[in-house]
């Protein structure tokens, strides 16, 4: 990491809504080339976390910089430079998916023969090949996750904020997702992502346990359970077996 | 602001109503129903109104008021020998109204002026009436006094009627007007309620705030594309209205369309901002008699303001369409430019600009709590 500017950065992050302290008092730092998983179970707060590193959110208190600038106030300078895949699936249900991303091209400022060149290649990619002319809401819902990810990359950003990219998909298409995610970052494009399916945080660089809005420990899956080995004394946890030894048992209950 | 960015919102917006059929079909289908089944239920012409004549003195001058009676579209005029008591005649044989004229009505009417001066030998007629349908009870007292009021060199009084519009200007003339508002502000403010609640449902808006666009982009976008929805619509409304009812368009066409359009964008402006108050489709959905019911009932569209009790003829004042329907009916009936009615004119304008810019303030928290 060294000198380099993080592509993400949050520094004693904060968000309260009325009593709701949804993120409390948050700090990490991630570098360029990194993929940062974000584990916790619903409402801990990585939503409202990535929201306010996009900019969409503003801190309550503490600072959260994107590719070096603060945010939100200073997004204008980075919004063409990074990509953010919203929990919802985020595609117009009534517009074609060639029409979907014709529009999200548009407004970054896309040429239309630009984006239709890019269009071949994401569909490809996303193996949705002959769903061009197809509406939205007629894809099953894999499909429309893999459009709303194409959406997100579309115009070739170097960081990406995905929430919750894997949700609901079947173990195989996640897998399938994940690969896109490790050939992205071959490429050099940094990845903050969420996820509540502990098995991804195996997949991760480095991964950060968030519960009730703070960050319990973060760092890369081996050190993780190096660190879960020695609190428990037992071999070769699994992930969940880290998680729940990490964060005590009794609050991970509700995890899936 | 760039025009790419505006276009692109514009563009798809009008591709989504596109994809939608039911909503287009909607979109065409209102303005010409409403004008079809407005103007011929409300033509406000009353016809074949069945009145029993009795004349019992039979002169010319009565002749003649039987000829202006049955000249009268209004009327279906039955000629009857004799009567012996009108009101049982009303209530058995369906006539709305029974007109005797007594003997001697004529030398009465003549001595009266013979006379010079008021006196109560006065040549009357009989009118026996049946009040149930008030608006059909007026047509016959108007009809009768028309038809007495006609009796020529004679008549007590003439009335020299100049038509300011150089023709008589029948209700569909000016309720077209009022029509092309209505349709325009239900379709632009329902539509863009919709529209943007579905976008923070599914999550678009995100995707939206994240990339370069802003929130003044965005605004025109959807003005644009429903300013050219507005169009099309009084396109229809106009053509209906021409071949249909023939209506009277004293005006310059253009001017319309303008006005038109400049209310379709404070319908967007208002429909925007009534997003902020939904969270679902179905919440939006409860402002849509909100929208509609104020316009028809209070906006002057079906009967004056003049006709609304004095207590409730403020929130007349409140409803934007009453001073569309001013601008649209000075524009297209009496052939004024927009600026000629400044109550009309002054009332969109302060429309658009408000709902414009709180448009705005909504869009801004919308956009997540940046500020």
């Amino acid at each position: 990491m060294g000198s380099q500017t993080p592509t993400f950065l949050a520094a004693s992050l904060t968000k309260t809504f009325g009593t709701l302290r949804a993120v409390d008092d948050l700090s990490m730092s991630i570098a360029p080339g990194e993929i940062y998983g974000l584990v916790g179970p619903s409402g801990a707060g990585k939503t409202t976390l990535i929201r306010m590193l996009s900019g969409l959110t503003k801190p309550t208190e503490g600072t959260a910089h994107l590719l070096g600038a603060p945010m939100p106030d200073g997004r204008r300078t980075v919004e063409h430079r990074f990509g953010y895949m919203p929990q919802e699936r985020a595609v117009y249900r009534d517009l074609t998916v060639a029409e979907n991303l014709l529009f999200f091209g548009r407004i970054y400022g896309m040429s239309r023969a630009r984006i239709s060149e890019r269009t071949g290649e994401l569909l490809e990619l996303m193996r949705l090949q002959g769903h061009g002319q197809q509406r939205a809401d007629r894809l099953s819902g894999g499909e429309k996750q893999r459009l709303s990810l194409a959406c997100t990359l579309l115009h070739e950003p170097d960081a990406l904020l995905l929430d919750e990219p894997t949700i609901g998909l079947d173990p195989a298409l996640r897998r399938e997702f994940w690969d896109h995610f490790h050939e992205l970052n071959r490429r050099g494009r940094t990845i903050l992502l969420s996820t509540h399916y502990l098995q991804e945080a195996e997949w991760c660089g480095r991964v950060g346990l968030i519960q009730r809005g703070r960050l319990i420990v973060e760092g890369t899956p081996a050190e993780l359970r190096r660190e879960a080995e020695q609190r428990s004394g037992r071999e070769r946890p699994d992930m969940e077996e880290v998680f729940l030894i990490l964060t005590g048992s009794a609050v991970a209950g509700g995890m899936s | 602001m760039k025009a790419y960015r505006i276009l692109a919102v514009t563009e798809r917006v009008l591709r989504q109503l596109w994809h939608d059929r039911r909503v287009l079909v909607l979109m065409l289908l209102l303005p010409a129903v409403a004008m079809l089944l407005f103007g011929y239920s409300f033509s406000g012409d009353i016809t074949d109104v069945r009145v029993a004549f009795i004349d019992e003195d039979n002169t010319d001058l009565t002749e003649s008021i039987l000829e202006s009676l049955q000249e009268d579209d209004a009327f279906e005029v039955t000629v009857l020998d004799s009567v012996d008591d009108p009101e049982r005649l009303l209530l058995e044989s369906g006539y709305q109204a029974v007109i005797r004229i007594p003997d001697k009505f004529t030398s009465l009417y003549y001595a009266h002026f013979a006379m010079g001066v008021a006196t109560s030998a006065q040549g009357t007629i009989d009118l026996t009436l049946d009040e149930s349908d008030p608006q059909i009870a007026t047509t016959i007292k108007m009809g009768l006094a028309d038809a007495a009021m006609d009796l020529g060199e004679g008549g007590p009084v003439e009335i020299d009627t100049r038509e300011l519009y150089g023709v008589e200007v029948r209700f569909i003339d000016s309720f077209a007007p009022a029509i092309m508002g209505l349709v325009v502000a239900l379709i632009s403010t329902v539509l863009t309620l919709l529209s943007i609640v579905r976008e923070k449902v599914d999550g678009t808006f995100s995707r939206i705030w994240v990339s370069p666009t802003r929130r003044a982009e965005f605004i025109l976008g959807y003005v644009i594309a429903f300013g050219l929805i507005a169009l099309v619509q009084s396109l229809v409304v106009l053509t209906i209205g021409k071949l249909v009812f023939d209506i009277v368009i004293n005006g310059s066409i253009a001017w319309a369309f303008a006005c038109v359009i400049l209310f379709a964008v404070g319908s967007v402006g208002l429909g925007t901002l009534l997003s902020a108050l939904a969270q679902t489709e179905s919440q939006a959905i409860v402002f849509f008699p909100l929208v509609i019911l104020p316009s028809v009932l209070l906006s002057g569209m079906m009967w004056p303001i003049q006709a609304i009790p004095r207590l409730l003829r403020p929130l007349s004042y409140l409803v934007p369409l009453t001073y569309s329907n001013r601008l649209l009916r000075a524009v297209m009936v009496k052939g004024l430019a927009p600026w000629q009615e400044p109550l009309g004119f002054a009332g969109v304008l302060v429309f658009v600009v408000l709902t414009i810019l709180l448009a705005s303030v909504v869009l801004r928290q919308s956009a997540g709590e940046r500020e």
